[in-house]
């Protein structure tokens, strides 16, 4: 366990799916290099088949017992999508407009599709869905090269790409698989939750552009940051799929507001949601009862009156207010390991035992 | 025909039988080995040695679709053969594989088939080599790589971050763009193929600072494929001019999800240097015949509780109590097994990681050593002779 922990916190209430997060952290990080077919952040329709095909059957993660499972590595063409592009500067010549690879699977494949009969009891719902940054992270406990670490000044987890050595165990160990196989330098890479930015004290590229601002920022301990208010305080945020035992770090704000279903006449029936509470449960666990009565309490009293801090949290007022990042914390870690500039990582940057190769040390995670 | 026959019949005997290793003579060559690679013509005038190549059984992965590939896994034998000159070694490593798989493309999960070579840094006490696996806490080795990849695009290949930069993010235009593009790749994209120093699979560094010359390459045959790895008989790391010194083989198969651990690899095997003294004592230690009583060995191990932990085919099932011992005669020396049955903190099987099974805790740490769950057996000399014959009985058959 890293001494602080960043988390960040996703209001599913809001998000529209619009996919700007997608575009910064593509634009960003995963536009080039291998890195083209990857999402470190994605925004999946739910229920669907999600990013990459069925994720959540695809093993990894920790049984109660904390043995860590078996999992499968994904295929590009089938299980990710491979990206394609389309001829637009050849349509001057009298070309057909074609793609260059024939698209037989990508992410969002069956976006807005959701469930139900359509218009009566028809619903669904956005995740957006990042690295989640664990306190026990199964691509580290998987990894055989000791290449996967976990910051302790912020709890990011990297991977060190100097040590690694593309066996992929870390993507059967993710049961999120957010972690990915970079064919062309044969290493794994994910979500670095922009660790350059937040050590200049800006958000995540995602949380920055969101549109919603569903996105909060901060640390954990920092009673505070809204991170601390939404996830201990109200605990109206909750980990996805908590059950894989990882101790994921983004928490939800479960999606609550849904329309009522309509009868055979095409008639509201009243006090009736169209997301099934099963649903919810099966993805934020039990908690996720109190959480929606939370909620649910803090709306009434705001409309009564006028006030809730809750609410006011969640209308999300101002960014400075939803990311509490703090440059200074950085500062003084990079003084005290004598750097003179973050990033105060120097393994991401240079690797680890690059220099003297007699120090080897394999690190025990207690 | 009968000869035949009696061929194939003495065959079987030798892979169910406890098969001692011969040792490798490396044959002395007047030119520079160097420059040899698989293909060289000079490996047609040098006689093979039988190396067999065991599942590595010790750690189970976390891979759903390699367990799948590997439910039945034989070992395979393969052939080895060794040149020197005054200054270098060459190794030809010839194994079985029907089928050639090459990591390349835009994929996720192909592997590529591959091999590797290994010796310990130091050899001078033959009963206290380094564990196989990639070596152990002070007793480091080195390795050798070369896989079936295609070449990779190295970001940090030589530091030189403003020529790993996106196209996009250079103010270049028309020809300009090939040109940097060219002039990436130059520095960049490597062949896979790469020198390491281990004390244990967690530890495995690679060696990236050009302090470890060495050229490995690898040819299919349409049966199998031919390494050949050719390094200095002396550098900063490695001094095999002694006689004779340890090596150890591994080879992956791609179609079979191999990488890492996931491997089949030999025990420590001794390399004459021919026309050289010295290193009597080791070939003797890893060539001789384990002896013992087999069948009181297999009674002691029952009987010591050995199976409560550990996984012995048709004794206990698979689990991740301790290390699987299913293959542990294959690519275990007897010293070894011996040592670790008197000491087994000795050598905790480095690189497990605790983490991954913490309710099963193969070890504890006290004062940073890593201190074994197992209680040492400090039985009498026959019955531990006994026992270690027996667990060298512990490997799946050669096909």
């Amino acid at each position: 366990m890293s001494k602080r922990q960043l988390a960040m916190v996703m209001d599913l209430n809001k998000c529209i799916g619009c996919q700007t997060c997608t575009v910064a952290c593509k634009t960003q990080w995963t536009n080039r290099n291998g890195r083209e077919y990857m999402y470190w952040n994605n925004v999946e329709t739910y229920p669907g088949t999600g990013y990459p095909k069925n994720w959540m059957e695809l093993g990894g993660g920790f049984d109660a017992g904390g043995d860590l499972q078996a999992g499968i590595v994904p295929n590009i063409e089938a299980d990710y999508g491979v990206p394609w592009d389309y001829n637009h500067d050849e349509l001057q010549f009298g070309e057909q407009l074609k793609p260059n690879v024939e698209p037989t699977w990508g992410p969002n494949w069956d976006e807005d599709q959701g469930t139900g009969d359509f218009p009566n009891d028809n619903y669904f719902f956005y995740i957006p869905r990042i690295c989640n940054h664990c306190t026990n992270p199964g691509c580290l406990s998987a990894c055989p090269r000791d290449a996967i670490f976990k910051r302790e000044e912020d709890g990011v987890v990297l991977v060190d790409l100097d040590r690694c050595q593309g066996y992929r165990y870390c993507i059967a160990g993710c049961p999120y698989k957010k972690i990915y196989f970079n064919p062309k330098i044969s290493k794994s890479e994910k979500c670095i939750l922009c660790f350059p930015r937040i050590e200049k004290g800006l958000p995540p590229a995602c949380a920055q552009q969101c549109v919603g601002r569903i996105r909060f920022v901060g640390f954990l301990d920092d009673e505070e940051s809204q991170v601390y208010k939404l996830v201990h305080k109200y605990k109206v945020a909750l980990p996805l799929r908590a059950d894989y035992g990882t101790q994921p770090n983004v928490y939800y704000v479960p999606p609550t507001e849904a329309p009522p279903k309509f009868d055979a006449e095409g008639r509201i029936i009243e006090g009736s949601n169209r997301i099934p509470i099963e649903e919810l449960e099966k993805l934020f666990g039990k908690e996720v009862h109190q959480a929606i009565k939370t909620l649910k309490a803090e709306m009434k009293k705001r409309k009564e009156t006028g006030e809730s801090e809750l609410m006011d949290l969640l209308i999300a007022y101002k960014h400075e207010d939803m990311f509490r990042l703090d440059q200074n914390y950085y500062q003084q870690v990079a003084k005290e390991k004598k750097l003179s500039l973050a990033p105060i990582d120097n393994r991401y940057m240079a690797g680890k035992h690059t220099a003297d190769k007699y120090t080897f040390k394999v690190v025990e995670y207690e | 025909m009968n000869k035949k026959l009696l061929a194939t019949a003495a065959s079987t005997l030798m892979v169910t039988a406890v098969m001692a290793q011969d040792v490798i003579v490396a044959k002395k060559a007047a030119y520079d080995v160097g420059k040899l690679t698989a293909s060289s013509r000079a490996w047609n005038h040098v006689k093979g040695t039988a190396v067999i190549l065991y599942p590595q059984t010790t750690i189970r992965m976390n891979d759903k679709k390699a367990h799948m590939a590997n439910k039945v896994v034989h070992a395979k034998k393969a052939t080895v053969k060794a040149l020197y000159d005054g200054k270098k070694i060459a190794f030809l490593l010839e194994w079985p594989d029907g089928t050639k798989s090459v990591q390349k493309g835009y994929q996720s999960d192909v592997y590529g088939d591959g091999f590797a070579v290994q010796f310990p840094v130091h050899y001078d006490h033959p009963k206290t080599l380094p564990y196989i696996g990639m070596g152990s806490e002070g007793r480091p080795v080195i390795i050798h790589l070369k896989k079936a990849v295609q070449a990779v695009f190295e970001p940090n290949g030589d530091g030189d971050v403003g020529m790993q930069q996106n196209v996009l993010s250079k103010p270049y235009f028309g020809d300009a763009i090939g040109k940097y593009q060219d002039e990436v790749a130059k520095r960049a994209v490597k062949n896979y193929r790469r020198a390491f120093i281990s004390e244990g699979f967690r530890s495995m560094t690679e060696i990236k600072d050009g302090s470890e010359t060495f050229s490995a390459d690898m040819k299919y045959t349409g049966k199998g494929w031919r390494g050949a790895v050719t390094r200095p008989l002396r550098d900063i790391y490695l001094n095999l001019d002694n006689g004779a010194f340890p090596v150890a083989f591994a080879a992956w198969d791609g179609a079979r999800l191999n990488r890492d651990g996931l491997k089949l690899l030999s025990s420590w095997v001794p390399v004459r240097l021919e026309g050289k003294t010295g290193g009597e004592a080791l070939i003797k230690e890893l060539t001789a015949d384990p002896k013992g009583d087999i069948a009181n060995g297999k009674a002691l191990v029952e009987q010591n509780g050995c199976t409560g932990c550990h996984y012995i085919p048709g004794m206990s099932m698979p689990s991740f109590m301790a290390p699987g011992l299913a293959n542990i005669g294959g690519y275990s020396t007897a010293a070894y097994l011996k040592e670790s049955l008197v000491d087994p903190s000795a050598v905790v099987v480095p690189g497990y990681n605790r983490n991954a099974h913490p309710n099963t805790p193969w070890y504890s740490v006290a004062d940073g050593k890593r201190q074994s769950a197992m209680p040492p057996y400090p039985l009498d000399e026959k019955s531990l002779n006994d026992m270690v014959a027996y667990l060298k009985t512990l490997k799946a058959e050669v096909k």
